[in-house]
This record gives structure tokens, sequence and C-alpha cells, in this order.
């Protein structure tokens, strides 16, 4: 009976938030009927999802998520790779951090898209130097979080691990990476989540596939469907991204409340 | 946890400082001794890899006769006046958020789905919208400066203690009086944490904004010349520069924080 009361509420929520949606739909289409900007401009909402649904048929649109989505996988695996190496070692030694944590800090200071003109000036204009530029991007928030996560393992634990004579790599991976795993998680989404953004970015300049590069010709031909269908394509995957790893954070994280809960 | 950092610091004896202050400069300066041997070697060409001592010629040269100073003056413009209107929205409709649950039930949804799209994903069709001058770029810096500003403004504003709340009630305090002596006080660490954020991002997508969007003035522009006319001193100085503005916002806006803070802390102890 509860259960039913509760879900009743739920539902009346999840009606809440569409009000929304609808009403930006009901005056787009509005504006589209009043003629009042060209087509160019603006397109109604219905020839959005047509032209997604004609660019998934033709399978262009399949070809441009995977290039991006290859892309973002090996950008974010050099450069959380890399923030994580260099977190733990941050983390683990007093004086690496003392040494490299400024001039990280430092360089920190310059945005990430500063970088892009010396990256092509380097690289040239191929993949190389995507990757180099999304690794960047990824590499802060992993390199951070990392280091906030192990530098913050409670010292008790630390004894702990004295006592039962932990050593070296069993040190690591029984006590600082549980330890610290809830904050790599968060660094990880974090690092991720920058790493899609940054290959939109680098997809703008000059490269002939992905789906940074799809909305920017789009652009280029006056298409606004395209660009707008770009839009809501990098947004759902954004989206599903995000979504998948706060899963997989959700649960570790209920796995270690539940062992602090059990110390308390 | 700030406290306890500054504690230890404070007796660090002095020994132990210099130690620290050594290792601090350790790196940055085998980096620029380690450059400056391969470039004057030659084994790199100058055009990939300019002399430390050509970059900050060209720094210099730049300040003095070149316009640099007024390529930084337009970026600062256009990210204070997007800075500006990104966060004091977000401000506003975090504020709204918190206090209204159905506000939040309406909005909420709609602006984490659109919250999902990267920022430099908007460049193409705000360009479409408003076309390339000035506007797109302030935009899409505000936009940018929006996300982080409402979302901890919301959290400031649902994490006010309920104590406060009930000793408001007793009080009497309704509306803009509620919200004007309890709520954005409280409220503020969080609101503070926001605006830092904000304008870090401001500063950021300004970068990408200079890039996508043609202006004829901006630090981003002046880059960008550098990296067509192959000019790596010029890249190189673009972003030292840029470094150094970034670091500067940040510890004005920290101290601003700090200041409107004061004395919060006695707060928190009772």
């Amino acid at each position: 009976m509860s259960k039913n009361i509760t879900n009743r509420i739920q539902w009346k929520d999840r009606m809440l938030g569409l009000i929304v949606p609808v009403l930006v739909l009901i005056v787009w289409q509005g504006l589209v009927n009043l003629k009042l900007y060209s087509d160019l401009i603006l397109v109604p909402p219905f020839k959005v999802v047509s032209t997604l649904v004609y660019l998934a048929g033709t399978g262009e649109l399949t070809t441009h998520i995977l290039v991006s989505l290859r892309r973002v996988m090996t950008g974010f695996l050099f450069g959380a790779t890399s923030g994580f190496v260099l977190g733990l070692f941050m983390g683990l030694s007093e004086s690496t951090n003392r040494t490299l944590g400024p001039f990280i800090k430092a360089l920190k200071q310059v945005p990430e898209f500063a970088w892009m003109p010396m990256i092509i000036l380097v690289f040239g204009m191929d993949e190389l130097a995507k990757n180099v530029f999304i690794a960047i991007g990824a590499f802060y928030p992993m390199v951070y979080n990392t280091y906030q996560g192990v530098s913050g393992v409670p010292h008790k634990y630390q004894e702990l691990a004295r006592v039962f004579d932990f050593k070296n790599i069993r040190f690591l991976s029984k006590v600082i990476l549980p330890g610290a795993l809830p904050s790599i998680l968060t660094g990880l989404r974090l690092s991720l989540g920058l790493s899609w953004m940054f290959v939109v970015g680098a997809e703008l300049f000059g490269t002939e596939s992905g789906i940074g590069y799809m909305m920017y010709s789009g652009r280029e031909m006056f298409q606004i469907d395209v660009v707008m269908a770009g839009l809501v394509v990098i947004g759902a995957i954004g989206f599903i991204m995000n979504a998948l790893l706060k899963m997989i954070e959700n649960k570790v994280l209920v796995w270690n409340v539940s062992v602090e809960g059990g110390q308390g | 946890m700030y406290l306890l950092k500054g504690g230890r610091d404070n007796s660090m004896n002095i020994s132990n400082q210099i130690k620290s202050w050594i290792g601090t400069i350790t790196v940055p300066l085998l980096l620029l001794t380690v450059w400056q041997f391969i470039a004057s070697q030659g084994y790199i060409l100058a055009m990939i890899l300019p002399s430390p001592a050509t970059v900050f010629s060209t720094f210099i040269t730049n300040i003095t006769q070149n316009d640099l100073l007024l390529h930084v003056g337009a970026s600062l413009k256009r990210v204070i006046l997007g800075f500006l209107i990104g966060a004091s929205s977000g401000f506003g409709f975090g504020l709204f958020m918190g206090l209204s649950r159905t506000a939040e039930k309406i909005f909420a949804p709609t602006f984490h789905v659109i919250r999902q799209v990267p920022v430099i994903g908007w460049i193409p069709l705000i360009v479409m919208w408003f076309a390339i001058a000035e506007v797109p770029q302030i935009i899409i810096i505000s936009l940018a400066a929006f996300y982080p500003m409402t979302l901890n403004t919301f959290a400031g504003v649902r994490n006010v203690r309920k104590e406060y709340l009930e000793l408001a009630s007793v009080n009497g305090y309704k509306g803009i009086k509620l919200i004007r002596k309890i709520i954005v006080p409280s409220a503020l660490p969080s609101i503070i944490t926001g605006a830092t954020l904000s304008l870090g991002m401001s500063w950021g997508i300004m970068m990408a904004a200079e890039f996508f969007i043609d202006t004829s003035y901006g630090i981003g522009t002046r880059i960008q010349a550098g990296r067509s006319s192959f000019n790596m001193a010029l890249v190189l100085v673009g972003i030292f520069t840029i470094g150094l503005i970034g670091y500067g916002l940040t510890v004005i806006i920290e101290t601003l924080g700090k200041v409107v803070n004061q004395g919060r802390d006695v707060n928190k102890e009772i």
C-alpha cells in the first residue's frame, strides 16, 4: 500500500520534470510556425529527429561516434594512467609531493585549450595531436583525486597495516588503494567527462571524422539540423558515460560505507 | 582541514622551510637548464623549440612594443562580462531551485540533461544563431560559468542548518529577509566555491571560444597567430601570459572569498 503511494509520488515528480521540455518543444514549434526565422536558423523539432534517424540509417553517425570514442579512450587511457601513477607517488611520498606538486599546480593554471596551438606545432594535425590534447585534459582530475585519496587514507589503517607487517605491494593493494578508491573513482569520472568535452573541441579543428567534425561541417554547410542532432548525440553519450561510472562508484561506495558502518 | 594544514606549516622550522622551497624550485630549474641546453645544441629546430632566452625576449618585446596588453585586455573583458552574466544567473537559478522543492522537480531534470552537453559543443550552434562577433563568445563563457554556480548555490541553500531555519521562524523572519539574513549567509562558503569554479571555467572556455570564433583581439587569437606563423616563442609567451593571469584571477577571487567569509569559522566552533 505505502509502496504504491511512493510510486505514485515518484511518478508525479517525473511528470513535473517533463513540463520544461514539453514547453520548450511547444514554443520551438510555435516559432517555426510563425515563420519569423529562416530555416537556416530554425528547423522544426521533428526535423532534428528525422535527421538523426537518417544519419543513423546511412551509418555515417555510427562511424563518427566510433572514431570519437576511440580518440577519447586512447587519450583518456594515457592521461588517466599517468595521472594515477603520479598521484599515487605524490600521495605516498611527501618529498615527491613537495617537488612535483607546485610544478603541476603551476601547469594547471594554463587552460587545456591554450596548449592546443603548441601541440599542433609539435605533433602536427593528426591523431597523435588529438590524443595528446585529450590526455592533458584527462590528466589533471586524475592526479588531483588520486593524490587526495591516497594522502587521505586514515592513519589508523596504516598503523594496523604495520601491526600486520604489510609491505610494499601488499600494503598498496590491501590498504592504500581500497582506502583511496572512492576518490580515485571520482577522478576517473571527472577525467572521462573532460576527455569527452575535449574530443569535441579537438574535432572542431582540422579533421575529417568524428562527432565534433560532423557538427562543424554542419555549421559550414548551414545544416542546423545536423548541428542540433550532433548536440543531442554528444549530450546522450556524455550522459551515458557519467551514469555508467556513477553506477560503478555507487556500488563501490555502498561496500565502503558498510565497512565503515561495521566499525562504528 | 585547512586549519590543521596551516598549523603544521607554522610549526615548521626555518631549515625545513628552506628545504621545501628548494624542493619546489628543483623541477622548474632542472627543466629550464635542460631546455636551454637542448636549444643551444640545435638538435631540434628553433621553430619547434626556441631557447628560454628567446622566449623571454619575445615576452618583453611583446609587452613593450606590440599590443600584447591590448589582447589581454580584450580577453579579460570577455571573461569578466561572461562570468558576471553566467554566475549571477546561476546564483539566481540555484537559489530558486534550492528554496522551492517544486521548482527543483520542474527544472532540475532538464538542467541535468542539458549539463551533459560539453560547453564546447554549443559553439557551432551559438555561432549560427548569433554570427561571428563578441556576442557568441560571451554566451559561451556565461554558459561555462552558469553550471558550477547553479550547482554550488543549490547545494549551499539545501544544506543550511535546520537550527538556523527554526531560529529564524521563531523570530518571524520571512521572504526576502529570511533569504538575506539567514539563507545566503549560511550558504556563503558553497557559493564562494561556486564562484571560484565558475571563474576558472570562464577563463578556460574563453580560450576555446577565441580559437573557434574569429576575433581580431584576444590572447587566444594571439596564440593562434603565433601558430599559423610558426612562431613557437610567441605561442609560449601566450601560454605563459594566460597561466599567469589565470593564477592572478584565482588568487583574487580566493582572497575575496576569504574576506567575505571572515569570522565564519568562529561560528562553526559554536
